[in-house]
C-alpha cells in the first residue's frame, strides 16, 4: 500500500491532474468572481463589505487545512517511516503560509469598515498570527537545518506543537469574548448563511483549492526533481 | 451601475483591495513557483545530457520521472 506514496507514483499522478486543473481553473475563477462581486446580495447589516468574506473565509480554512495535513503527515511519516511525506509537507507549508497571510490581510481589510480598526489582539486574530509564525518557523527549519535526521525530528516537533494551536483557533470565538464573530457555517448543523451567499463562498473555496493544488503540484515536482538531480550527480 | 460596482456604497476600496491582493499575490506566487520549477527542470536535463550514453540510458530506463521530464520538455521546445 505504501508503494502508492512513492515519489514516482505521486509525480506521475499529479502530472495528469495538473493538465485538468489548468483547463478548468480560469472559467471557474471568472464565474466565482462574478458571483462574489456582482450577483450575490449585499448583507443587510454589513453591506458590500461582507463580500470580503468570499476571499477571507476560504483563505483561513485552507490555511488551517494545510497545517492539519502537515501535522497528520508528520506523525504518519514518523510512525510508518515514509520519507516522502516530508517532501509533501515541505511543498505544502508555503501554500499554507500564503493562505494564512491572505486570511490575516483580508481580515484586517474587513475589520476596518466593520469594527473600526485594522487589528485587535483578540483570541481569533492572535491565534491566526501564531499559526503564521509556526508556518514561518517550519519553512525556516527546512532552509536552515542540513542534517536530514535532525530536520525530520525538528520539523515533526514544530508540526505537533503547532497543531495544539488549531483547536484554539477554531474554538477561540466560543471560549472567549472576541470581536471576531462566531462561526456562521457549521457542518451538520443549520447554517446562519443564506444559499445566495453560500454558493459564491463554496465557489471561491473551490477556486482557492484548485490554485493551492496547482502550486503544490509545481512545488512538489521541483522537490522531486531536486532529489533526482542529486541522484544523477552520484552516478 | 458601473460606479455602484466600483464604489460599493463606500466599501469599494476595502472589497477591491482584498480581491486585488489575493489575485496579485496569487499571480506572483504562481510565477515564482513556475520559474523555480523551470529552472530545476533545465538543470536536471543539463545534468542528464552531461552523462555518458550508457549512464543516460540507465537513468532513462530506471526513472519514469526522468522520462516524463524529458518528454514534457521536448514538447515545449
Amino acid at each position: 500500500m505504501f508503494n502508492f506514496f512513492s515519489p514516482t507514483n505521486i509525480f506521475l499522478a499529479l502530472s495528469k491532474v495538473q493538465k485538468f486543473i489548468n483547463s478548468i481553473f480560469f472559467p471557474i475563477l471568472i464565474v466565482s468572481l462574478v458571483f462574489a462581486l456582482i450577483l450575490s446580495p449585499a448583507d443587510h447589516i454589513q453591506g458590500d463589505a461582507m463580500r470580503i468574506m468570499y476571499v477571507h473565509v476560504p483563505s483561513a480554512w485552507l490555511g488551517l487545512a494545510c497545517f492539519s495535513a502537515i501535522t497528520v503527515l508528520s506523525i504518519s511519516a514518523f510512525i510508518f517511516k515514509i520519507k516522502n511525506f516530508f517532501y509533501i509537507n515541505k511543498s505544502l507549508a508555503p501554500i499554507g503560509l500564503f493562505f494564512t497571510f491572505l486570511a490575516i490581510v483580508t481580515g484586517s481589510l474587513w475589520g476596518e469598515p466593520t469594527w473600526g480598526t485594522w487589528w485587535v489582539w483578540d483570541a481569533r486574530l492572535t491565534s491566526m498570527m501564531v499559526l503564521m509564525f509556526f508556518y514561518i518557523i517550519y519553512i525556516l527549519c527546512f532552509k536552515l537545518i542540513k542534517k536530514e535526521q535532525l530536520l525530520l525530528k525538528i520539523s515533526s516537533l514544530i508540526a505537533i506543537l503547532g497543531a495544539i494551536n488549531l483547536p484554539i483557533i477554531k474554538y477561540s470565538v466560543d471560549w472567549w469574548t472576541t470581536l471576531h464573530q462566531p462561526a456562521s457555517i457549521k457542518f451538520g448543523v443549520s447554517n446562519s448563511i443564506h444559499s445566495s451567499m453560500m454558493l459564491p463562498l463554496l465557489s471561491m473555496l473551490l477556486v482557492l483549492l484548485l490554485y493551492g493544488a496547482l502550486i503544490f503540484l509545481m512545488k512538489y515536482k521541483t522537490e522531486i526533481i531536486r532529489i533526482k538531480k542529486k541522484n544523477i550527480k552520484r552516478l | 451601475m458601473i460606479s455602484n460596482l466600483i464604489l460599493m456604497n463606500g466599501y469599494g476600496v476595502f472589497v477591491w483591495s482584498s480581491f486585488g491582493i489575493v489575485l496579485i499575490s496569487g499571480f506572483i506566487l504562481y510565477l515564482r513557483t513556475k520559474k523555480t520549477l523551470d529552472k530545476y527542470e533545465k538543470e536536471f536535463l543539463l545534468e542528464l545530457e552531461s552523462l555518458s550514453e550508457a549512464k543516460k540510458k540507465h537513468v532513462l530506463e530506471n526513472s519514469k520521472i526522468a522520462n516524463k521530464i524529458l518528454v514534457e520538455n521536448s514538447k515545449t521546445n
